[in-house]
């Protein structure tokens, strides 16, 4: 029992929650993009490489200039062009979105590791420096409210950038007409082709942004939390934010529950190492959580209807 | 042509090579001699190649076949991994338990094992589409981590563990290991080799009867005729009166089984134990690109298993002789895999039909029969 009261006491502790916000905003970013790209109709399980690929130009980009800010812009840009490849075959060739997903995810394991051994010839690509990794920035006053003030005001700079999209994407995706036609293409291509939207602008454009958060995520991850690239490291977040996205039923701040009870859990052992539970055991709850989520026991979650059609100009 | 999709892969390939300062064509060497013996300049024995890519061919078939009989369905089995993982769990497990147990019991038993863990893991797939329509890609995801996650906990702290600090389980009784096809001795002399270091395993025995199995449950059988029925429509098959939904589950209990059988082949006939080698372990995922390129028919998972087979194996010949990191064949891969989806997804429906499915809602009445109204358009040449 003492493991649960360890647990009790561990959760009124600030700590845990800053690092579960942390940890939840890796798991946003790209869990928000697979929510922009699967609402205009574009199945997105390549999260995972994206962001891979983000993380190791991010790094690249930041130990040969020196400059987390530009090294972030350079993991954004690879992850949109992976996002790119994942657009054009999907969208233009209408090929199987889901083999598509599968070959990026494949395609940013190999690369990664291929380019490591070409450019720094070994294993190691090397630390970032300290002073080269995206700073920890604590919001003035705000940051001195008790409990609260640690858990979100004093984070890394990516987190309040993170929660400024969370919002922005809320507003865009279900405030605005450009929000309104990205739902109509993914729930209804022929209707929203018919009203004068360009579908495929439309759908190019969510997947790139997909790419783009994806991207961010992995730059967090490897010149954020972590200083270096090291092979694999997104270790499967590209496909909790899946799941995330699944739970959250479509929607970002639904998407960001999940990113938040997936992070309690990652925060709960980083932060605890007197729990008796195997910390393989606690990894395997959000996709065991996800699976009851899909069984119907905590409610339908239903995918836009024309989540992973490819559009044809004139079918029926 | 898949052929067409294979030339392309090694020509983009041979791109990113040359453009990060390599030799393409001293790297394709490599994979040539690693493969399958042929043209090895730093002295490689070219049957001990050919061995090694055997074994790697042996579980992609049988993965393979996992894969493509889902595709039949209409059903994306993206959870061969997980599925093969809980495989080698299952054989590993009962080949310690029962480790004194004699080859005659014991060997059926680890296979067996391996084959219902991974119908079990699979099922659960099946189930949740057939029941309340959850897509398959994603619960078969989740059951892929699930795997993985267990795998580490079972071997690294957990009750299979080896001893503290190691990652790996206990081997697995002697009974429960498949024969090599060359005696395990280092003083009979093959090909200039002592015969113990060819691991070529009678799994592949069992890897090709999994291709023929294949064949004929889905040209011979009236099961067979029921997949492929609700494969092409399930309102037509529903028609005929064809259980939809059965059919689903039963699909997604074979094809684990495969999947589970290619696991507990590999540690019956390979390795013998659990290690941490299967964390980073890809053969679920590989399949999935034999299953495609071999256009779902048994002869082609074969051949496209050897093909997959022989880049696994020759990736460290080239890694050795021309410096090139062995990843590239993950590259190569996911090359066949984008030429496949954009260029020949035509050739692939019409050989598949259902295959071009879409990953449609899930049915407001949760009955299997309604989700073939989800059923994608019929992709165009674009």
């Amino acid at each position: 029992m003492t493991a649960v009261t360890d647990v009790l006491h561990l959760l009124f502790t600030a700590n845990l929650w800053q690092a579960t916000l942390s940890a939840a905003v890796l798991l946003l970013l790209p869990a928000l993009g697979g929510v922009i790209s699967e609402r205009s109709g574009v199945v997105n399980i390549a999260m995972e490489g994206m962001m891979l690929t983000g993380a190791f130009f991010g790094v690249t980009a930041d130990l040969a200039w020196h400059n987390p800010l530009l090294a972030t812009g350079v993991a954004m840009l690879a992850g949109a062009l992976m996002a790119a490849v994942h657009a054009v075959v999907s969208i233009q060739f209408r090929a199987d979105q889901i083999v598509s997903g599968i070959a990026i995810n494949i395609f940013a394991a190999g690369i990664t590791v291929f380019l490591v051994n070409r450019i720094y010839g070994v294993q190691d690509v090397g630390h970032v420096g300290q002073s080269e990794l995206l700073p920890n920035f604590n919001v003035p006053v705000l940051d001195q409210i008790p409990f609260v003030g640690q858990v979100i005001f004093q984070q890394n700079v990516i987190v309040y950038v993170a929660l400024v999209i969370l919002v922005l994407t809320h507003i865009v995706l279900f405030r605005t007409r450009l929000g309104l036609r990205v739902r109509a293409v993914g729930e209804h291509p022929q209707a929203a082709d018919t009203a004068g939207i360009n579908i495929y602008a439309i759908r190019y454009g969510a997947v790139i942004t997909s790419g783009l958060l994806s991207g961010l995520a992995g730059a967090f991850l490897a010149i954020g939390v972590s200083n270096t690239f090291v092979p694999n490291m997104t270790d499967g977040r590209g496909y909790i934010a899946l799941a995330a996205m699944i739970f959250g039923k479509w929607t970002p701040f639904g998407a960001f529950v999940a990113c938040i009870i997936f992070g309690l859990g990652e925060a709960i052992y980083a932060n605890n190492s007197t729990i008796h539970v195997s910390q393989y055991l606690l990894s395997m709850l959000p996709y065991l959580i996800t699976l009851i989520v899909l069984a119907g026991l905590v409610g339908r979650s239903t995918p836009p209807a024309n989540d992973g059609i490819p559009y044809v100009p004139g079918s029926e | 042509m898949p052929l067409g999709s294979v030339v392309f892969a090694f020509v983009a390939g041979g791109l990113i090579v040359a453009a990060t300062g390599g030799n393409p064509f001293a790297a394709y060497a490599g994979l040539v001699c690693g493969g399958f013996g042929i043209a090895c300049t730093q002295g490689e024995n070219p049957a001990l190649q050919i061995s090694n890519t055997i074994v790697f061919v042996i579980p992609l078939i049988t993965a393979g076949v996992a894969v493509a009989l889902p595709f039949r369905a209409g059903l994306f089995n993206i959870g061969a991994e997980g599925q093969l993982l809980a495989g080698s769990i299952a054989c590993t497990a009962i080949g310690i338990k029962f480790s004194t147990l004699p080859t005659v019991v014991l060997l059926p038993m680890v296979l067996v094992g391996g084959m219902v863990a991974g119908a079990l893991w699979a099922g659960v797939a099946g189930v949740l589409k057939a029941t309340v329509g959850a897509h398959e890609v994603v619960t078969t995801i989740m059951m892929n981590y699930v795997a993985q996650w267990l795998l580490r906990y079972l071997i690294i702290g957990g009750p299979l563990q080896l001893a503290a600090g190691t990652s790996k389980s206990l081997p697995i009784g002697r009974g429960a290991e498949l024969a090599t096809v060359l005696p395990d001795s280092n003083t009979l002399i093959v090909f200039g080799l002592p015969s113990s270091v060819y691991r070529v395993h009678t799994g592949l025995l069992l890897a090709l009867a999994a291709a023929a199995v294949y064949a004929f449950l889905l040209w011979r059988t009236s099961l067979g005729y029921e997949i492929r029925a609700v494969g092409q429509s399930q309102k037509a098959a529903r028609y005929a009166g064809v259980s939809v939904r059965r059919t689903i589950i039963v699909t997604m209990l074979i094809a684990g089984a495969f999947s589970g059988l290619a696991g507990a082949v590999q540690i019956a006939g390979v390795d013998h134990n659990l290690t941490d080698k299967y964390f980073s372990d890809t053969t679920g995922f590989d399949a999935i690109a034999v299953a495609l390129l071999g256009l779902g028919s048994a002869v082609g998972i074969v051949l496209a298993a050897v093909l997959f087979g022989a880049l696994h194996a020759g990736g460290s010949v080239m890694q050795a002789d021309a410096g090139i990191s062995g990843n590239l064949v993950l590259v190569l891969q996911a090359l066949i895999l984008f030429s496949i989806a954009a260029n020949f997804v035509g050739a692939i429906t019409r050989r598949i039909p259902g295959f071009g499915r879409s990953a449609g809602p899930p049915p407001e009445t949760p009955t299997a029969a309604l989700m073939s109204e989800a059923a994608s358009p019929p992709p165009e040449p674009a």
